[in-house]
């Protein structure tokens, strides 16, 4: 496929020049300390000992802090949330930015750990060159105490020494805990060990402490290379000494240093405490008690659950995360809404699929087993439900839906739940919505799936009939396995059934007919679901098909 | 809450140690420094760490991510039998193979890191994990003959569904057999 300059731009500018601004701060950041301690007055004798390793070192410092304080912006969700919903961001093209919060996280954490490594070699060579190049001229200056002191006793005894180590053996335990395969295996592995950040970052701000690497704090009286009252001039000796100069050159005083002040708390306290400010408001904002309203169950091994909570707002597209005490107390697990409250119901709803230990516990608390209860019946109250702790609502890329013209949904199984909120947007709240036209792409393995939000789309399908508004929703359903010959046969739900296809999208097609009905309009592609599609529609959405229509890519991140 | 895997962490410890060992092994024998003799021996001990550690073990429940051209590693880990499975072995190799790594500075790093992957893979091993080898699935494909429905037994004409239909006044009148017996009550 072709890419097209046009749509790359719009779908991959953004983040590409985010990137190179990245890219261009640390580089600018590594260039400046590497020039100044090489260069600089007030290191001369320190690059003499040191030699390069003191500018390799230094010049990843600084890029390490600046990479630390940048990597815990990405995370404060609620602080992201905000800028998303009360539209300060006002441009889309920046807000779209928003959507890649994480991948910035994990660009960041790279660079930490990169530059950890360079920084922890070049210091290792210091400490060889301190041990072996002991100055007995300028006693202030050495970390070693004497020649030849065992590198590694020089490490146990010094307090940048011990924090170094103990920040690497974090920095180890985070990094390996992080792939993604510990992720979706053992998630509870990688959320115990990320936040030990705390005490990284705590370690962090101490380890310049001790002063290892000093400067010279007496440069006008001292100027570096110059002669001591008992030292003649090796160059000069030979030929006609010229008192002048050699007496400029003589130093008044000897070389005074002075150990650097710690600066790394000045990058990083800044985002630390934003960080932990938005961890406590957010720890408040879910104690706040949910009452459970009703639970019913679907098929397809999908329950709903909905809720109740004081003060809730959220809008279409947002999600929560879930905290059960009953099930774990430290487990978070984030879902997104399927109902939104409003003015007039204030419920709101969640669907979950039950896979994994910790939805199953969950399920057998709020439900009997199955098999003693109808199926689709709803709970009557005599149960006691457990308590739940709602942390959010989060803002995520299905937000943007209604702020398209037209706007192309794709959804892979229970990957719908973003988009059944919009629709209820749709049914129940209309506003006036910049959203003109609605392509609604809903793919299943599993024909019983449909049933989770069946009255859900012929009500809206019968809604806009009625007002007219035929073209607004175009509805296409896909079942993809083809075993077993499938259809709805109820009569009420004969718009669905009409509009079944048997076996996986041709999404070639389907772009080309969107592109042909909306010529010159930018089309909002929002999917959520397996990795496949959304790779499929990513690079259809790059490529060069589509004369006129740009389509630009969202991807919910479902993890 | 529920089952944690361990000895996947272990193995990702196990195989970043095992390139720190390496790298600072290179870096110590380029350099000639004190001690290279040690920065050698890292240079081996951290390769082999890395070969066995390079294929991931199958998980419990739920689908193994391979690591990309894993299956010969696999193959190769696996014909050492319950040397390779057990993790008692691999906790007490790595220890052993860690202490002579703290004895120079450039593989000290590679020595720590390996010590921890060393403690988790005991951890594991207590906890009776084991590893499997992740081998490719032989795809049973359905014989086609099952999927298509039965062909009809009555050539055609065939009469309506209505008539076909047994009735339960007319049992022998029928145009089949029932395999199992039906009552006419039965819904």
């Amino acid at each position: 496929m072709v890419l097209s300059f046009k749509s790359w731009v719009a779908n991959e500018g953004g983040k590409h020049f985010v990137l190179v601004l990245w890219l261009g701060a640390n580089t600018w950041l590594f260039l400046r300390t590497f020039l100044t301690y090489s260069t600089g007055q007030q290191y001369y004798y320190l690059y003499k000992m040191l030699g390069l390793g003191l500018c390799i070192s230094r010049a990843s410092a600084s890029v390490l802090n600046l990479n630390c304080s940048l990597v815990l912006l990405p995370m404060c969700r609620s602080l992201l949330t905000c800028l998303r919903g009360t539209h300060t961001v006002s441009s889309r093209r920046t807000r779209r930015l928003l959507d890649k919060s994480k991948t910035f996280h994990v660009v960041c954490g790279v660079a930490i750990c990169i530059f950890s490594v360079v920084h922890v070699s070049a210091h290792l060579v210091n400490i060889v060159n301190f041990s072996a190049g002991y100055s007995e001229d300028l006693p202030g200056l050495n970390l070693a105490r004497y020649r030849g002191e065992d590198p590694r006793m020089i490490i146990l005894t010094t307090v940048p020494g011990v924090t170094g180590v103990i920040l690497v053996v974090i920095l180890f335990l985070m990094f390996t805990a992080s792939s993604y395969c510990i992720r979706v295996s053992n998630y509870e592995i990688f959320w115990y060990t990320h936040n030990l950040f705390i005490v990284f970052y705590i370690i962090l701000m101490l380890h310049m402490v001790g002063g290892a690497l000093k400067y010279q704090s007496n440069v006008d009286a001292h100027p570096p290379g110059c002669l001591s009252a008992n030292q003649s001039s090796p160059v000069l000796q030979g030929e006609e000494l010229e008192t002048g100069s050699d007496e400029e050159r003589r130093c008044k005083e000897e070389a005074r240093f002075h150990p650097h002040y710690p600066q790394t708390w000045m990058w990083v306290s800044g985002p630390l405490c934003l960080y932990c400010a938005e961890r406590f408001y957010r720890y408040i904002r879910s104690s706040d008690p949910v009452t459970i309203v009703t639970v019913i169950r679907h098929p397809c091994d999908v329950i709903e659950v909905r809720m109740l909570k004081r003060d809730f707002k959220a809008h279409p597209g947002q999600y929560i995360v879930l905290n059960c005490p009953g099930v774990s107390s430290f487990e978070n697990h984030p879902f997104t809404l399927t109902t939104c409250p409003t003015e007039e119901k204030e419920t709101f709803g969640i669907h979950l699929r039950i896979v994994g230990d910790w939805t199953e516990r969950f399920t057998e608390l709020l439900l009997p087993k199955p098999g003693v209860e109808s199926e689709i019946l709803p709970m009557v109250q005599q149960r006691r439900y457990p308590k739940l702790c709602v942390d959010g609502p989060f803002g995520s890329s299905s937000e943007e839906v209604f702020n398209y013209e037209v706007s192309l949904c794709v959804a892979g199984g229970i990957g719908v739940t973003p988009f059944a909120c919009v629709l209820h947007a749709l049914l129940d709240g209309w506003r006036q919505f910049r959203l003109r036209r609605l392509y609604f792409v809903w793919v299943c393995r599993e024909l019983q799936s449909f049933y989770w939000f069946s009255e859900l789309l012929c009500a809206l399908h019968h809604k806009l009939w009625q007002e007219n508004r035929p073209d607004y929703l175009n509805l296409k359903l896909f079942v993809s396995q083809t075993e077993d010959l499938q259809s709805m046969s109820e009569e009420k739900y004969r718009p669905l059934s009409s509009r079944l296809s048997i076996g996986r999208p041709r999404w070639k097609l389907l772009f080309d007919e969107i592109g042909n009905a909306n010529k010159h309009k930018r089309v909002g592609v929002f999917c959520c679901g397996p990795k496949g599609i959304s790779r499929t529609l990513h690079r259809l959405c790059n490529s060069s098909r589509y004369t006129g229509v740009t389509f630009e890519f969202n991807k919910e991140s479902f993890s | 809450m529920g089952k944690i895997e361990w000895a996947m962490w272990a193995n990702e410890q196990a195989l970043a140690a095992g390139l720190i060992l390496l790298t600072g092994g290179i870096v110590g024998v380029a350099g000639t420094f004190r001690g290279w003799q040690f920065a050698a021996y890292a240079i081996a001990a951290g390769a082999f760490v890395c070969l066995l550690e390079y294929p991931r073990g199958k998980r419990n429940k739920g689908t193994s991510v391979e690591r990309t051209g894993q299956y010969c590693f696999t193959v190769c880990v696996k014909s050492f039998g319950p040397v390779t499975r057990n993790y008692y072995v691999r906790a007490f190799l790595h220890a052993a193979i860690c202490v002579p790594g703290g004895f120079m500075l450039a593989t000290v790093l590679g020595c720590v890191c390996l010590g921890i992957a060393s403690l988790i893979y005991l951890g594991a091993a207590i906890r009776g994990e084991q590893w499997e080898p992740i081998l490719p699935r032989t795809a049973t494909r359905k014989a086609v003959g099952e999927s298509i429905k039965q062909p009809p037994q009555n050539p055609p004409p065939r009469p309506p569904a209505e008539m076909r239909r047994k009735r339960a006044e007319d049992l022998e009148g029928a145009a089949y057999v029932n395999p199992v017996d039906v009552t006419a009550n039965e819904e």
